[in-house]
């Protein structure tokens, strides 16, 4: 199928959505009239691996996996073509009707859903990326897996040029360490997303991907924020999915014997929820048309399909580059957490406004083929009310719209001033904002932001001081030693590096009491905090906060049999971490003491707390860059030495 | 009036990994010197002729490199997360001070 041109095969109705790779697109199949679903991921290297797993993927023949059809590589897009599920993902649903499921209407998509995942597992076969987003429902409220391998393929490939980390979300404990995982690690997704379906977001969904990224191994199993409000089944559940050693986790045939799941009701129970999803989309369509329609009457002519690929794939590079330019995507995000991804490229100040333009423009000319694409049959939607537009259809305002609207409000917040940030900050992390919001975590956002904010806070002091302890006391130790090392045995390194360690070395053990090294790589932004702090407070505040502290770390040195994972990311001292992470550490630690909060006002320590999000991701940015470049020249030997063994 | 596309036949099903490992260089110990690369200035990076070394030295340095990064990444989060308990604290206790003040002018006494 790869040999006749995409476009010859298929016509393009309309956009369907947007995800982490690339976009998808409603298409007719010429030749038979079927309606399809085709996924278009910009896509520089390794197209062979991508190729052998969807080839695998379409081998896969289950009602409960969306079938994929075959691919077809175009200019640099490789087309994926699959199932069309007319009724969108269970992630649509929520935000298009700004509810979250019933228990009743979990339990079933939940079902569908296992058997998707049995039919896989039994064939060893992992999904790794199961969300709401991610499963799809058609007109009659079958649920089936998408995304299946092509995701985990493309954010491998994605993860190997970039140094990108995915939204930790959905992922379980096993995958964000990276120790190693099999099949049921998608067990622990699918709980996380029972969850998302019963509370509009998964757990940490308001808080910084980053932060959730070490808080989701560290913590106990999330459950539900109200569990009074739910059946004990469903909460039953719930914890046998999320149960954090991958070895006592529930398999999905077991989980299909489970009283909640065989309860379920058949998919017919879904019919309301997909029938509203559809009006209102359908609505929020013609609204659209309407106000499209006038605003580009005169040019409406030069639209066609290939524009709108064209366009497509200038919106794709602009909102979540798929090249080195490096943002900070998430590979695995829904597209709510596309936000997030804006957020950082915003932050670096590149596209911009730029994006609102490529993307109005872009919507302009979907909305005007879509006026002529609904006379499509599908056999399923017949027996649904007649619509002008699936409710998969994202021909409303792009998402990022909502992020930047939600940036506009997060400013008018900041510059009131105290109230609204007296919670912990939320900002730029939160997927559902503007959109499908739900009742039930409206309900309670301070108490819950509160919570979360004491628990975490000792555990990740926890962690902090850990590490503290052990970066602390023995960096000068150690980089003296190594020194010494480094002198009598000759590693294999050139000579400008070895220069540059003797000039950072020096530096790095100078550094208690100031901040910046004089190497530009090392300077960590908010220096500013630290720099701005005008006067040494009072030795006894000072002492006090120090013991405070110091009490902190005693009850920290016996820690690591408590959190064993932990031993993954801090490695004893002794083999040698001290220097990895020495420079923000002194910022705010030994060197700050974080005094200085004490001379500001009221109203800046609130300032400061909202931007606080904000300023760690342009951080992680920066370091993301500079990793980045230091990667690429290696990446690119090996492309190099690959590109001529297959030469040979 | 429309004709399905084939649909997929249930053939035999290739085994890939089914299983994903732990990355290989977990526990690896990373070389000084790729430590001092990780840190050092940019400006003499080009002079590094990566292409000396073989395939998986150099899979395993970039993996090296990923995990110095994640390492480094957690040292800010952390750091940040210090430092929004300090916020945090310092918050509480102006918001006390008011109290106390608000009380103390009040003349409860
Ligand atoms: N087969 C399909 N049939 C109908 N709609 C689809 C299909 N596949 C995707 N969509 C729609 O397109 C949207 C984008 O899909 P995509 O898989 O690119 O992104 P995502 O699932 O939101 O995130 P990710 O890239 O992490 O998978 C989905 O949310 C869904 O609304
Ligand atoms: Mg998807």
């Amino acid at each position: 199928s790869l040999m006749r041109q995409p476009e010859e095969v298929f016509d393009i109705i309309c956009k369907l959505g947007e995800g982490s790779y690339g976009s998808v697109y409603k298409a007719l199949h010429k030749e038979s009239g079927q309606v399809l679903a085709i996924k278009q991921v910009p896509i520089d290297t390794d197209l062979q691996e991508i190729i052998k797993e969807i080839s695998i993927m379409q081998q896969c023949d289950s009602h409960h996996v969306v079938k994929y059809y075959g691919s077809y590589f175009k200019d640099s897009d490789l087309w994926i073509v699959m199932e069309y599920c007319g009724a969108g993902s269970v992630s649509d649903i929520m935000r298009l009707r700004k509810k979250t499921l019933t228990e009743e209407e979990i339990a079933t998509v939940v079902h569908d859903t296992l058997r998707g995942l049995e039919y896989l597992h039994l064939r060893r076969k992992i999904h790794r990326d199961i969300k709401a987003g991610n499963i799809l429902l058609n007109t009659l409220g079958h649920a089936k897996l998408a995304d299946f391998g092509v995701a985990g393929q493309l954010s491998d490939t994605m993860a190997k040029r970039n140094t990108v980390i995915g939204t930790p979300f959905w992922m379980a404990p096993e995958v964000i360490q990276e120790i190693g995982y099999d099949c049921v690690a998608d067990i622990w997704s699918l709980g996380i997303t029972a969850l998302e379906m019963a509370e509009g977001k998964p757990p940490y969904g308001d808080i910084h991907p980053m932060r959730a990224i070490f808080m989701i191994p560290t913590k106990p199993p999330p459950s539900f924020r109200e569990p009074d409000q739910w059946q004990p089944e469903f909460i039953d559940f719930v914890s046998r999915c999320l149960v954090k050693n991958p070895e006592e986790r529930a398999t999905a045939t077991e989980l299909l014997q489970h009283p909640f799941i065989r309860a379920a009701q058949p998919s017919s129970i879904l019919r309301t929820m997909l029938e509203e999803a559809m009006e209102i989309r359908e609505s929020q369509n013609s609204n659209r048309q309407n106000q499209i329609k006038t605003i580009t009457e005169s040019d409406d002519d030069d639209v066609d399909s290939s524009t709108m690929v064209r366009y497509s794939r200038e919106d794709t590079g602009t909102l979540k580059p798929l090249g080195d330019n490096g943002t900070l995507r998430a590979p695995i995000a829904s597209s709510d957490t596309l936000k997030p991804s804006g957020t950082l490229r915003e932050s670096q100040g590149i596209h911009g406004t730029n994006n609102t333009g490529t993307l109005s423009m872009d919507l302009g000319t979907m909305v005007i083929n879509s006026d002529n694409e609904e006379e499509e049959e599908d056999d399923e939607d017949s027996t649904m009310k007649r619509h002008d537009t699936a409710p998969g259809e994202r021909v409303d305002r792009p998402l990022f719209l909502d992020y930047f609207d939600k940036k506009e409000q997060e400013k008018r917040a900041r510059s009131k001033g105290v109230k609204e940030s007296t919670e912990p900050v939320t900002s730029l992390s939160q997927p559902y904002v503007g959109t499908g919001r739900p009742i039930v975590s409206q309900q309670h956002p301070a108490s819950q932001s509160t919570q979360m904010t004491l628990d975490e806070k000792q555990i990740l002091q926890q962690q902090q001081q850990l590490q503290q302890a052990q970066s602390n006391i023995q960096q000068q130790l150690h980089l003296q030693q190594q020194l010494q090392q480094q002198n009598k045995q000759k590693q294999p390194q050139t000579q400008e590096q070895q220069q540059q360690q003797h000039q950072q070395q020096p530096h790095q053990q100078q550094q208690t009491g100031t901040l910046v090294t004089s190497d530009s790589t090392m300077i960590y932004s908010p220096t500013s905090l630290v720099q701005l702090q005008p006067k040494p407070l009072s030795a006894e505040e000072r002492r006090k906060f120090e013991n405070d502290l110091h009490r902190q770390l005693i009850q920290m040195n016996n820690p690591a049999n408590h959190h064993p994972h932990l031993a993954h990311h801090h490695p004893p001292a002794s083999r040698g971490v001290a220097a990895e992470n020495q420079p923000k550490f002194q910022r705010s630690f030994i060197d700050g003491d974080f005094e200085f909060l004490k001379h500001l006002t009221y109203e800046e320590l609130h300032q400061r707390m909202a931007t606080l999000d904000q300023e760690m991701e342009r951080e992680i940015d920066e370091l993301r860059q500079r990793y980045q470049a230091k990667r690429q020249p290696i990446l690119d030997a090996m492309d190099q030495k690959r590109k001529r063994q297959q030469n040979f | 009036p429309q004709r399905a596309l084939p649909i997929p036949h249930h053939t035999d099903f290739r085994q890939p990994l089914s299983l994903m490992p732990a990355s290989p260089y977990l526990h690896e110990e990373i070389p000084y010197w790729l430590r001092v690369y990780s840190q050092a200035s940019p400006d003499h990076d080009h002079k590094l002729r990566w292409e000396l070394f073989r395939l998986p030295e150099l899979d395993c340095y970039q993996a090296m490199l990923n995990r110095l990064f994640k390492h480094e990444l957690h040292g800010i989060v952390m750091s940040y997360e210090m430092y929004r308990i300090a916020l945090t604290r310092e918050i509480e206790r102006r918001m006390q001070q008011m109290n106390i003040t608000a009380h103390a002018t009040g003349g409860i006494g």
